[in-house]
């Protein structure tokens, strides 16, 4: 298992560079950050435009860009990955992309995570109970309102969840749900019962409108997994032992069933970052979806860098994390 | 091979006493369907005595595996199960889960076909043997492990400390198998089930997973309900025998009752339709015509009655019961409980005292749907013959010639490192330099156990895959060194017929198509092919007008005719047949036996015959050619090697396969090999066989066994007649 461990850290090495590469060159072909200065009317003075470009280091070529974009030698220790720097910002000479980044992770990484676990808890019920029930009422409503979830864009519904929430404040006569904001703010200083309950009202909607893709795509894999599982000779074997039903359920079938669906989710963790943008923009929170789309807006490129590498980085890791627990549930990868 | 002889039981109790285990009464079982209801069982009842063992035969569909599942509580939900099961009285249809689970693997315990897929992947073979001791016993986890690992040595794996902690995957199915057995016998149960133990396992592994069957039953007193589809597997290891037909128990009696006096034409047929080892070789094989019912639709009367040649009006009004025939000749009813009673379910049973399956049925070679119009089909089949340019006179007498010939052919499959890099770690050695050569019109055959290189072989002979080394030669032209394009127009001459007759044919293909899309890739796109595709047809005993109907609306036995028509399309002169009776059932495999064995006579063809079944190999091969791990142990003229096998691994081979016969199998004398196929990524050094060899284990001295861990032995003829390639070969008769 260690030597397991080991190769896979070391496998995701070579991906995480190439997608540095790839994030680096992709951004830079994409735009020159300084074409709203150069647009400007009257035009600013050449000097100007010869400043910012120093100080964004568009003055030298891409290769030697993307060196000092990594490791920071030659820069004016404002750059460099490797120094934990993510390079000078368009926006103002002041802003510090790095700890503006960390600040908004923590806010998103509250979502995604949230939704995450309520999306993979509620589908792994949904696929299993689907699946034992298989033609009955419940397993055509779950597939039901798994078709419709799959089949809604999620703004579209962010929108009619905030409407929802609007109108359950309403005939609560208290605002109970919060529809705008992420509450950071409200929560400081509050006791532990006060945070729960911040966290409960600004998290729910969110939480909801991010799961329920992933919810809805995990629980119909779980359901086929489950039901191939449930079909096949172990779990028949297992009862021909004599295990209770529910031995055999928890045991024998769910805990094979479980292995597909680890690389549906970790494949997944794209997709819900993808939402939590959108979610984030609907509902007004300062997370890393709102950093995204300041940054297009504003052209600035070494924040967009951070943004896709840190998301490049989120998704390896994910999948990272989801090899390894492959590892532990799959003995068969395990001694490979 | 011990068996427990069913007579000591006559003697000593009386029948309808206490020692029944089993008790099954009027079972039937419906699955519901789009079609309407489908009677996968009716009406079953049997029997089964403490420590006694009975056989249950019966092609797919027959409902034989369904019963056991049935009385298991196995079966989905929406089945619907009625009549009786009782376990030491206990009756167990409609039980709740939670009181069956207490009577499963522990008074009745299961074994399943495919050990590969039986064990849970996730789990230890040790645990999952513990697991079913944990689940009826009040012992701690610790006394648990120890008796799993009192069970793996019982039923013979070797290491049993090591394996208790490995996973399924690091087993041999052969091992997985045995350790299911162990699972089974975790609680000494009463009543053991074997659905088809055996079926996927190669013929050396069968014969030792049956003796670890037989030390579990001995060891825990069990009786035995060995579901299978092989007339011989039951033959040597059970002392009753039923025999299943469309749902119904057809047939029931002592072993040897039925397999010497059978009582309904439909295990007369079964019977007569089996290639034997034990028999010569010329004797057509008589197939049982047309195919086993749709359950969907039964007929009115007896279910065999339209694939029956006894058959009368009343046969196609009636259901047969179950009856015994009494001296006068009377069918006569007796309980259940007798268990000495030979029953059939046969209006007519009387007629068939001392019937052969030769005077029920025809070695022919047509099958069902056109059976009304056998002369004129034989007719129209001969004239098709002349336009297909068959050439049965010139293929008779003419000299010898070697059509096809492989030299020194070797493959090597590269093993790579699973990571970025793909190393190549190493190779499996799939065909080590091996020699054939197939002569003008002739059969020979190539067989061995899964793994040991003999598809490889076929597909390396066609150019489907390029050898690593080695020489193939057709009439003279070399096919190893030539490019696609250059072996193109050739591939019209070398044909090739698949061993599963469901996947090899396009399901969104018409028939015609199908066997069309030869000619069409060969540019033979004029309206002679709609013509040519209905001769075919009607070559290969298929009804000329089905040829717009799609592969779903056959059945095996018909798809695999459609397989050989495709392959005889462009007039081949080879044809490369890997297992293609192997996923038949053997009433159908008869049928399709007897049509490749006209088709040769005909058209004067060549086959190269890849089998794993030496009983079939007997029948149809003029030569043989024994594989083992890449290698070629023995060849020679079908007589030299069956009446006188040289090599130790094919005696072995032949000695292993359990023929149809209840008194030659109990008394015949074996050669068994132990342990299972080394894999063919590390080969054993100097002969192959030596890890397995029982000559090398028993019989040789330290001296002698040297030579064959250094030297490997060439394929000679050592004073035996034909060659093999051991040091220390002797002619062994067998039978």
């Amino acid at each position: 298992m260690l030597v397991y461990t080991v190769r896979r850290v070391l496998g995701s090495i070579p991906i995480l560079i190439l997608a540095s590469v790839l994030t680096f060159v992709l951004i830079d072909v994409s735009g020159d950050p300084l074409t709203e200065l150069r647009m400007q009317q009257p035009p600013p003075d050449p000097s100007v435009i010869q400043l910012q470009e120093e100080r964004l280091y568009l003055d030298r070529s891409m290769p030697e860009r993307y060196w000092l974009w990594v490791t920071g030698i030659g820069g004016n220790g404002d750059i460099g990955l490797l120094q934990g720097e993510f390079g000078p910002s368009t926006q103002s000479n002041s802003y510090d992309i790095g700890a503006n980044i960390a600040e908004r992770l923590g806010v998103t990484l509250r979502l995604v995570g949230a939704a995450m676990v309520f999306a993979l808890g509620l589908a792994i019920l949904a696929g299993v109970v689907s699946a034992m029930r298989q033609y009955s009422k419940l397993d055509y409503t779950l597939t039901f309102i798994g078709f419709l979830a799959l089949a809604m864009p999620v703004f579209w519904f962010a929108g009619i969840m905030q409407q929802a929430g609007v109108a359950f404040n309403d005939l609560v006569g208290d605002q109970v749900l919060a529809t705008i904001g992420d509450g950071v703010y409200q929560a400081q200083g509050e006791d532990l019962w006060g945070r729960i309950t911040n966290a409960f009202a600004y998290m729910t909607l969110p939480t909801i409108v991010l799961m329920l893709t992933s919810f809805a795509s995990w629980s119909r894999y779980q359901r086929t997994s489950m039901l191939e599982v449930l079909n096949s000779d172990y779990v028949r074997l297992a009862r021909a032992k004599g295990l209770p039903n529910r031995v055999v359920i928890r045991r024998h079938a769910l805990r094979t069933a479980l292995i597909p669906l680890t690389t549906v989710v970790a494949v997944g963790i794209a997709g819900i970052i993808d939402g939590a943008v959108l979610t984030e923009r609907v509902f007004q929170w300062r997370g890393l979806g709102e950093f995204f789309i300041t940054a297009v807006e504003k052209n600035d490129s070494y924040a967009l860098m951070a943004w896709l590498l840190l998301s490049g980085v989120m998704v390896i890791l994910a999948n990272l994390i989801a090899d390894l627990l492959y590892g532990v549930l799959d003995p068969r990868i395990r001694y490979e | 091979m011990t068996t427990t002889d069913h007579m000591s039981n006559e003697e000593t109790v009386p029948p309808g006493t206490g020692d029944v285990v089993l008790e099954v009464r009027d079972l039937s079982v419906t699955f519901p369907s789009d079609d309407g209801p489908l009677p996968a069982v009716r009406e079953v009842s049997y029997v089964l005595r403490r420590g006694e063992a009975l056989g249950i035969v019966g092609e797919s569909g027959s409902g034989k595996s369904v019963t056991s599942m049935a009385i298991m509580g196995l079966l989905p939900k929406n089945a619907r199960v009625e009549g009786s099961a009782k376990v030491l009285g206990q009756e167990i249809v409609g039980l709740k889960d939670a009181q069956i689970s207490k009577v499963r693997g522990n008074k009745i315990a299961m074994i399943f076909q495919d050990p590969l897929t039986s064990l849970n992947p996730v789990y230890t073979v040790g645990y999952q043997i513990a697991e079913a001791v944990l689940a009826h016993r009040k012992v701690g986890k610790k006394a648990a492990m120890a008796r799993a690992l009192e069970l793996l040595e019982l039923v013979g794996i070797p290491n049993p400390e090591q394996r208790l902690k490995q996973y399924p995957h690091e087993l041999s199915g052969g091992m997985r198998q045995r350790v299911v057995i162990a699972v089974a016998m975790a609680n000494e149960p009463d009543v053991i089930i074997a659905d088809e133990p055996t079926t996927a396992l190669d013929v050396t592994v069968q014969a030792q997973v049956l003796e670890a069957l037989e030390a579990a039953r001995k060891e825990t007193g069990a009786a035995l309900v060995l579901i299978t589809h092989d007339l011989g597997v039951v033959a040597g290891h059970v002392d009753r025998i039923g025999v299943m037909y469309g749902g119904r128990m057809v047939e029931m009696g002592p072993v040897e009752e039925v397999f010497y006096r059978p009582r309904m034409p439909y295990a007369l047929g079964l019977l007569g339709s089996l290639p034997r080892l034990d028999e010569d070789r010329s004797e057509r094989l008589t197939p049982i015509m047309g195919t086993p019912p749709s359950l969907l639709a039964l007929p009115r009367g007896c279910a065999f009655a339209p694939r029956c040649p006894m058959a009368r009006s009343v046969c196609h009004e009636e259901e047969p019961r179950l009856l015994a025939t009494d001296e006068n000749g009377e069918r006569v009813r007796v309980p259940v409980e007798d268990t000495d009673a030979h029953t059939a379910a046969c209006h007519f049973s009387e007629e068939l005292e001392n019937a052969q399956p030769t005077d029920l049925f025809k070695g022919t070679a047509v099958d069902a749907d056109t059976v009304e119009a056998v002369d004129e089909e034989e007719r129209q089949a001969e004239e098709a013959l002349a336009e297909v340019g068959g050439s049965s006179d010139t293929a008779d007498g003419s000299g010898r010639e070697a059509i096809l010939t492989v030299r020194d052919l070797v493959k090597h499959f590269p093993i790579r490192s699973k990571g970025l890099l793909k190393r190549r770690i190493g190779e499996v050695q799939a065909v080590s330099g091996i020699s054939l050569d197939l002569y003008e019109h002739e059969t020979l055959a190539l067989v061995g156990e899964s793994g040991c290189g003999k598809s490889t072989t076929a597909r390396l002979m066609l150019q489907l895959i390029k050898q690593t080394s080695g020489e193939i030669g057709y009439k003279g032209q070399a096919l190893h060194s030539m490019s696609p394009r250059q072996m193109r127009p050739l591939r019209r001459d070398l044909q090739l017929v698949f061993q599963d007759p469901f996947a090899s044919l396009d399901p969104r293909m018409t028939v015609s198509d199908i066997i069309a899309e030869p000619m069409r890739i060969h540019g033979e796109r004029n309206g002679g092919a709609k013509k040519r595709v209905r001769e075919l047809l009607e070559l290969v005993g298929l009804n000329s007008e089905h040829g717009s109907r799609y592969p779903h609306e056959f059945s095996g036995g018909q798809r695999q005719r459609i397989g050989i028509a495709r392959a005889l399309a462009l007039n081949p002169k080879v044809l490369i047949l890997d297992e293609p009776v192997s996923a038949l059932d053997v009433s159908i495999q008869a049928g399709v036996i007897n049509l490749l064995e006209d088709l040769q006579d005909d058209l004067g063809l060549s086959y190269l015959f890849v089998s794993h079944d030496l009983s079939v190999v007997k029948h149809i091969a003029d030569r043989v050619a024994v594989m083992y791990l890449g290698k070629i142990v023995e060849t020679g003229t079908t007589d030299q090697l069956f009446s006188a096998p040289a090599h130790p691994y094919t005696q072995a081979l032949i000695s292993a396969i359990p023929l149809p016969d209840p008194v030659k199998e109990r008394t015949r004398e074996r050669i068994v090999v132990t342990g299972d196929v080394p894999s063919p990524a590390n080969p054993p050094s100097g002969c192959r066989f030596r890890t397995r060899c029982p000559k090398f284990a028993d019989e040789l001295s330290e001296n002698e066994r040297v030579k064959c861990v250094e030297e490997p032995p060439e394929l000679l003829d050592r004073g035996t007649g034909h060659q093999d390639a051991c040091h220390y070969s002797r002619a062994v008769e067998l039978f």
